[in-house]
């Protein structure tokens, strides 16, 4: 295999752990809100490519960055989604066993997938290009233009969200209530509606996902199983709760992926992913950056 | 004597009511999974052939989608097996067809399928019926427009990792060493592998000549995308999800050039006559571009209202009359083998890099030398 070649199976794995990683965060940040995992998340990656393609006649072509006047859009949409799935999957069960939480969350991924089955149709359909035209070639290797808008928006996002819980005050208030919901209320902060906020940029993020991958590898009503078990993967590997956890997992998955694949195969590169998770759960359980110990459902 | 004459006159009526009640003919497809684009063809052709042609003969459809599991689809079946139907159109899904078979058997009601799987007519069941022709003719079409036509001698192949795509895998290299073209590389290749490109760069280091795909619908598109987009302008011959319009909607036209596809029919590509006729109808009912197992499906279901009409009534009926007969469809003549292999033509369909319908480049008949 060339350096080229390798270099551009790199960048390809990296692409594609970055859109991982967008999924894996909206993962935790749900996980530490409400202490439940939402097995919806892969469905609601789907629902934002899909939104992605219904939107977009609304911006055509324009300035040939059509994707990326989308992506706020998008975002927009699918937070406003994020707080309707709240008080759907959350609120009215929150006082119920936690197990109600996830079964509640599997109930609207599936939902989802059958609305967009009858919306949509059963057909994959691609999403608009994040940048329209051809990437520049460096030294031989040809950059694609999708690739690199993946990876910038992708980078972008991570360290907006970073930013937002740590350095502003609702993100701070968000961090509170997922640490301690009832001492954050003594405190005057409202649970509720940091809870909905939580729900809103997950959901954001999810389908920031959908419109980042929807274009290089298209987006069909059943693609939000594998989306949900390479964020689950991420999450263990990167370590349950925490937010660079999940970002390094789901880099750390992507570029695993391609790399094993590139020089054995795919059936390999999966079969030794689920060996190191397996690995993982054996010998270090709390995954690569530990979290302080918490009930997790 | 007036509550005989009124009984006789309600028994009467109970009769011919009996008799005008509509049969219900169990659409047992996947329209929702990895499959859920064909099931979607399947199911389209059939309720479009029942309704249009079936009527008279007092059919009716109920569609139940069967998933992509075999546990879906053996539910299915159960459940419309308790009404006692005299046919099932069947899932497409090699893996689901082999698990309700023994089920079909036992209650011995014929089933209807396009599934290419080739060991669901291996198996000596006499209730499978096949309107889509199987590996033993779609793969030798395949493969011999690659080595004959194109002159492929180091050919690699791809294909799916589920019983279809292995199927068609064994097929294929029994085929193409029939010929003198061995393959110099093939890898299978999940459902849910996104990223091509490492399988597209060690493949490249066997040097191929031509690109052999046997794969669904968007695996078939992403392999061919990012092919292109990597420089790889390998001639393709894909399995029949590239015939299919909408896997040419995911790629541009130019990614097209030079790629052909085995398929049974295609029938957006022909310009007149019934099948035209067939693809204007199904676009108005549908609102979607036909395929070869919308159109196969739709000549299966109007091979079973011919049944009817020829007075098959039990499933015993309809079982012997489907084997025994042959039946001119839109997109060929069926007939059964001996096994339930029922679709003997194929042809091979090529894109020219302008536009998103393909030309029918080669048609092959009767390949297996049965009908």
């Amino acid at each position: 295999m060339t350096s080229l070649a390798l270099a551009q199976i790199l960048l390809n794995g990296l692409a594609l752990g970055a859109a991982y990683a967008l999924i894996a965060l909206g993962f935790v940040i749900v996980i530490n809100a409400v202490g439940a995992v939402n097995f919806a998340q892969g469905e609601l990656v789907m629902a934002g490519g899909f939104a992605a393609i219904a939107i977009a006649p609304l911006v055509g072509d324009a300035a040939g960055l059509p994707g990326l006047l989308l992506l706020p859009l998008v975002m927009l949409l699918m937070g406003g989604l994020g707080v309707g799935f709240a008080h759907l999957a959350y609120f009215p069960l929150r006082k119920r066993p936690r197990v109600a939480v996830f079964v509640s969350t599997i109930a609207i991924g599936l939902v989802l997938q059958h609305l967009a089955n009858a919306v949509f149709g059963a057909a994959p359909r691609v999403g608009p290009p994040l940048i329209a035209g051809d990437g520049p070639v460096v030294g031989g290797l040809t950059l694609s233009l999708q690739q690199l808008g993946v990876l910038g928006s992708a980078a972008l996002l991570v360290s907006a969200t970073g930013l937002f819980l740590g350095r502003t005050q609702t993100g701070r208030r968000m961090r509170a209530v997922a640490q301690d919901p009832e001492m954050a209320a003594a405190i005057g902060i409202r649970p509720a509606r940091m809870i909905t906020l939580s729900f809103a940029l997950a959901v954001a993020l999810a389908g920031a996902a959908g419109l980042l991958l929807s274009n290089q590898f298209f987006v069909s009503p059943n693609d939000g199983g594998l989306f949900m078990l390479k964020a689950y993967i991420a999450v263990t590997i990167g370590g349950w709760g925490r937010l660079d956890g999940a970002v390094l997992g789901a880099l750390l998955i992507g570029l695993f992926e391609t790399l094993v694949a590139a020089f054995t195969s795919y059936l390999v590169a999966e079969a030794l992913l689920y060996g190191v998770l397996l690995a993982m759960l054996a010998f270090r359980p709390s995954g690569l950056l530990p979290e302080r110990a918490r009930t997790r459902v | 004597m007036f509550l005989k004459k009124t009984a006789i006159a309600l028994a009467a009526i109970l009769a011919a009511a009996g008799a005008a009640r509509a049969e219900t003919v169990p659409v047992l497809v996947p329209i929702t999974g990895f499959l859920s684009l064909e099931g979607t063809s399947q199911r389209n052709g059939a309720v479009m052939a029942i309704d249009k042609l079936g009527a008279a003969e007092g059919l009716e459809t109920e569609v139940t989608d069967t998933g992509t599991t075999p546990e879906g689809a053996v539910t299915a079946l159960r459940r419309a097996l308790a009404g006692e139907p005299s046919a099932a159109i069947s899932s497409m899904l090699g893996t689901q067809m082999l698990a309700m078979i023994p089920i079909a058997d036992r209650a011995g009601v014929p089933l209807l399928t396009v599934s290419g799987t080739a060991k669901i007519t291996e198996l000596g069941s006499a209730n499978v019926f096949r309107f889509f022709p199987g590996d033993s003719v779609v793969k030798v079409a395949q493969a011999r427009y690659a080595v004959e036509k194109l002159g492929a001698k180091r050919p690699a192949l791809l294909y799916q990792t589920t019983a279809y795509g292995q199927s068609g895998a064994a097929h294929l290299k029994k085929i193409l060493s029939g010929l003198g073209a061995p393959l110099v590389f093939e890898e299978a290749v999940d459902i849910s592998v996104k990223d091509m490109l490492p399988v597209l760069t060690r493949m490249q280091a066997a040097d191929p000549d031509i690109l052999l795909l046997h794969l669904h619908s968007g695996s078939t598109a992403l392999v061919i995308r990012q092919a292109r987009e990597s420089g790889n302008m390998l001639p393709v011959v894909a399995g029949s999800a590239m015939h299919q319009p909408t896997t040419a909607a995911l790629l541009e036209a130019s990614q097209l050039k030079g790629v052909c596809a085995e398929s049974a029919s295609s029938p957006i590509s022909e310009a007149a006559g019934p099948v035209a006729d067939f693809t204007a109808e199904y676009r108005e009912r549908f609102g979607i571009e036909p395929d070869a197992f919308a159109l196969a499906q739709y000549d299966g279901a109007a091979m079973l209202v011919a049944a009817k009409a020829a007075g098959a009534k039990s499933a015993a009926e309809v079982r012997d009359w489907l084997a025994a007969n042959s039946f001119d469809g839109l997109a060929m003549t069926y007939k059964s083998d001996g096994t339930g292999n029922m679709a003997h033509d194929a042809v091979v369909v090529c894109y020219d890099g302008k536009s998103r319908v393909p030309a029918i480049a080669s048609r092959y008949e009767n390949v297996d030398g049965s009908n």
